[in-house]
């Protein structure tokens, strides 16, 4: 068996080893259902917060204090206007009560009323109303006043009927808005950030925890560590295929099964280069921040010597990670900006922009070159994080430390 | 003469933290022999073994390991047990010995039910479908040391295969060594217990403080200390010290002395002529331990020289 053959066998032997110890185990369901599970404290927090603020908006109301003639004008007005808002941006509901003798100081009680929580409140003539808003309350102050002087525009027309029946439709766009590009760049990102920063945290883990078992030399004894850096990686990347697989099955199939109206939202989020390439450069991308990350948290992580160096080492490999995330996020909502040219060559989070760029440009040649771009250094990358990686778990050499012409060079 | 070797090294060095730690050390272990590494703590046996086995790179010399000068080409054809013992804790024994075996090219059904076959063989039946966790301190390293051999390797390196075992299984792991070494595999291992090497090694280099001090037989090295005498006078005299050699030392009833140049006779007769009489006399090999104690502590000396 010639050296590349054998170098190959046992890299996929510890690949196989990795993977199996990762996905065999009750901790990896928790894993692989960690965005479900961030969804569901999501939604439990975000049914939370509606709850609450749908109890408190029953109870707050605007008033209007006006006769019955103005009242109706003030109801078909408000009727009119309200249209125009979305429900969760809607003004809180109009009450027309009647008026008293005082209803300068009927608006004032109102605000101190305990069965009614009140944001505005008209009285007087329409042609001359006084609008009083609580001290967070200005915009509803400001839509009572336009109320009043929509209801009277209404009378000068000459007629309560409608003026303008106009007809209204939907309208399907041929191609993903702007923000939809913006939002599949910007969930490109964030999809591949999340599962190096899980996948990249569990390689190092489980390095360190080979080093607290002492297995480390067993492998080096029989594996070049080159071959063990790279069955690690690989490992690790079948897991991360796996989850990609299984969540990339149920979401394309628990997309059928949405009601037309979200689906066509949905649809709004396209990649500018189309489904299928988009699909294919997302891979690549994918696989080449892995192992990118992977090579340099691996590199690093060896430098440690116990569990809580390790630990330590996970702050600033954490920040690393965030701050690429934080570029190509960027480099997302603001293509064609100096910033995303940055993010897009910068080695580390070029994999990230990107992807981010699939979703929002339609060319394609940018992407072989950067595909390019990224193998060289994921070629750099590999070979200084191998090189670490070696004297570093073996602590050979100058006790263990590092030297960077002994990465650079010959090692 | 290259082809009977199963190891051949030559001035090995090796530098930690600008300190040289080994310092030029020569091995020759013959293919099929039991060659025993011994030295005191510290003395650089763990870091020779390294070296001869491409774990790490020496710094100066060169080596050859089963007729290959790239050690990891040998890679398939050798067995080996670091003394830090290392094992996944939640693989079961059966999976674990058969993933070292995979690790040197030994297919992983093959490799399962060699395990099987071995943990049979070692006692250890009961333990096939039991994690590495479950297991006792001296089973896990008796599975890690299966992992070893479970490929069938022409050499087995065993650095400091006792430590850490009770008597029982120090007995197993010597009849599992001499088990591999029938089957016709070269077994190198480190030591610093020296009964394990007395009655193991067909050969043996003594390391201490990153040098070679001594390479030959069991016997040999005994050899290295003169015999040793010990006399019991029948009816002591005063004066009686002033015939015994120099080195003679007062030992319960009798003396303890370096049998002379000469012989033991002509002291013999010198003390029945003057009346001290013989109750008891025996002439004693030193052991290896002896042996190994006046080469290391002559080191020692030689470093403070």
């Amino acid at each position: 068996m010639n050296r590349t053959r054998r170098t190959l066998r046992q890299t996929l032997t510890i690949a196989r080893r990795d993977f199996v110890a990762t996905v065999f185990t009750p901790t990896f369901l928790i894993f692989l259902l960690a965005p479900l599970i961030m969804l569901s404290f999501g939604a439990i927090g975000g049914l939370g917060a509606a709850t609450m603020a749908d109890s408190s908006t029953d109870r707050i109301k605007l008033v209007a204090l006006a006769g019955d003639g103005d009242g109706a004008r003030l109801l078909r007005a408000d009727r009119d206007l309200r249209r125009i808002f979305r429900e969760s941006e809607a003004p809180p509901r109009l009450e027309i009560r009647p008026t008293s003798v005082d209803p300068a100081q009927q608006a004032r009680a109102l605000f101190n009323d305990e069965d009614i929580e009140v944001s505005a409140v008209l009285y007087g003539p329409l042609e001359r109303p006084t609008v009083l808003h609580g001290v967070a309350g200005e915009r509803t102050g400001t839509y009572m006043a336009t109320l009043a002087e929509q209801a009277l525009r209404n009378e000068r027309a000459g007629t309560a009927e409608r003026l303008s029946n106009a007809t209204i439709r939907p309208f399907e766009r041929e191609r993903a808005t702007r923000s939809g590009q913006q939002a599949a760049g910007f969930g490109a990102v964030f999809v591949i950030f999340f599962l190096t920063l899980l996948l990249a945290g569990q390689t190092v883990g489980m390095l360190a925890e080979e080093r607290n078992n002492k297995v480390i030399e067993v492998l080096a004894a029989a594996v070049p560590l080159e071959a063990v850096f790279f069955g690690k990686l690989l490992g690790m990347f079948g897991v991360a295929i796996l989850f990609v697989g299984f969540w990339g099955t149920l979401i394309t199939q628990g997309a059928a099964l949405l009601p037309g109206d979200v689906a066509n939202a949905l649809g709004a989020v396209t990649p500018a280069i189309g489904i299928l390439p988009f699909a294919l450069v997302y891979l690549t991308y994918f696989a080449l921040a892995f192992l990118l990350l992977g090579a340099v948290f691996l590199g690093v992580g060896a430098q440690a010597a116990t569990m809580r160096e390790i630990q330590m080492l996970s702050l600033p490999i954490t920040i690393f990670q965030v701050a690429m995330f934080g570029l190509s996020a960027a480099a997302a909502s603001s293509p064609g900006t100096g910033l995303a040219t940055f993010a897009e060559i910068f080695p580390f989070s070029s994999p990230f922009a990107m992807a981010a760029r699939a979703a929002s440009s339609p060319e394609i040649w940018p992407h072989l070159l950067a595909i390019a771009w990224q193998a060289l250094w994921l070629a750099i990358t590999i070979s200084i994080g191998a090189r670490a990686f070696r004297r570093g778990v073996l602590q050979s050499g100058s006790g263990g430390k590092m030297k960077l012409s002994s990465l650079i060079g010959r090692g | 003469m290259g082809e009977a070797l199963a190891v051949s090294a030559s001035g090995l060095v090796k530098d930690f933290g600008g300190k040289r730690v080994v310092k030029g050390v020569d091995l020759a272990v013959p293919t099929g022999a039991i060659y025993g590494v011994l030295g005191p703590n510290g003395a650089g046996k763990t870091t020779t073994l390294r070296m001869v086995l491409g774990i790490i790179e020496p710094d100066g010399g060169h080596r050859t390991l089963l007729g290959e000068s790239r050690p990891r080409d040998a890679g398939d054809r050798v067995g080996y047990l670091p003394e830090e013992r290392g094992l996944y804790p939640t693989m079961k024994a059966r999976e674990a010995i058969a993933f070292m075996g995979a690790l040197r090219g030994l297919e992983w059904k093959e490799g399962r039910k060699r395990a099987e076959i071995l943990l049979e063989e070692a006692g250890l039946g009961h333990a096939i479908d039991e994690k590495i966790k479950k297991l006792s301190k001296g089973m896990a390293q008796l599975v890690q040391l299966l992992g070893s051999v479970v490929h069938e390797p022409e050499l087995l390196v065993l650095d400091e295969p006792f430590s850490g075992l009770d008597p029982v299984n120090q007995e197993r792991l010597e009849a599992l060594i001499l088990k591999q070494r029938d089957r016709g595999a070269t077994i190198l291992f480190s030591t610093h217990v020296m009964a394990h090497a007395e009655r193991l090694c067909d050969r043996l280099a003594i390391i201490a403080k990153g040098t070679r001090r001594f390479e030959g037989t069991v016997a040999e090295a005994r050899g290295v200390l003169p015999m040793q005498a010990h006399y019991v006078p029948h009816t002591p005299h005063e004066g009686i010290r002033a015939l015994l050699p120099a080195d003679a030392e007062a030992e319960g009833d009798g003396w303890r002395f370096t049998v002379p140049d000469d012989g033991v006779e002509p002291l013999l007769v010198k003390l029945i002529d003057a009346k001290h009489g013989i109750s008891g006399l025996s002439i004693e090999r030193p052991g290896l331990h002896e042996a190994f104690v006046r080469i290391v502590g002559e080191a020692d000396a030689g470093d403070v020289a």
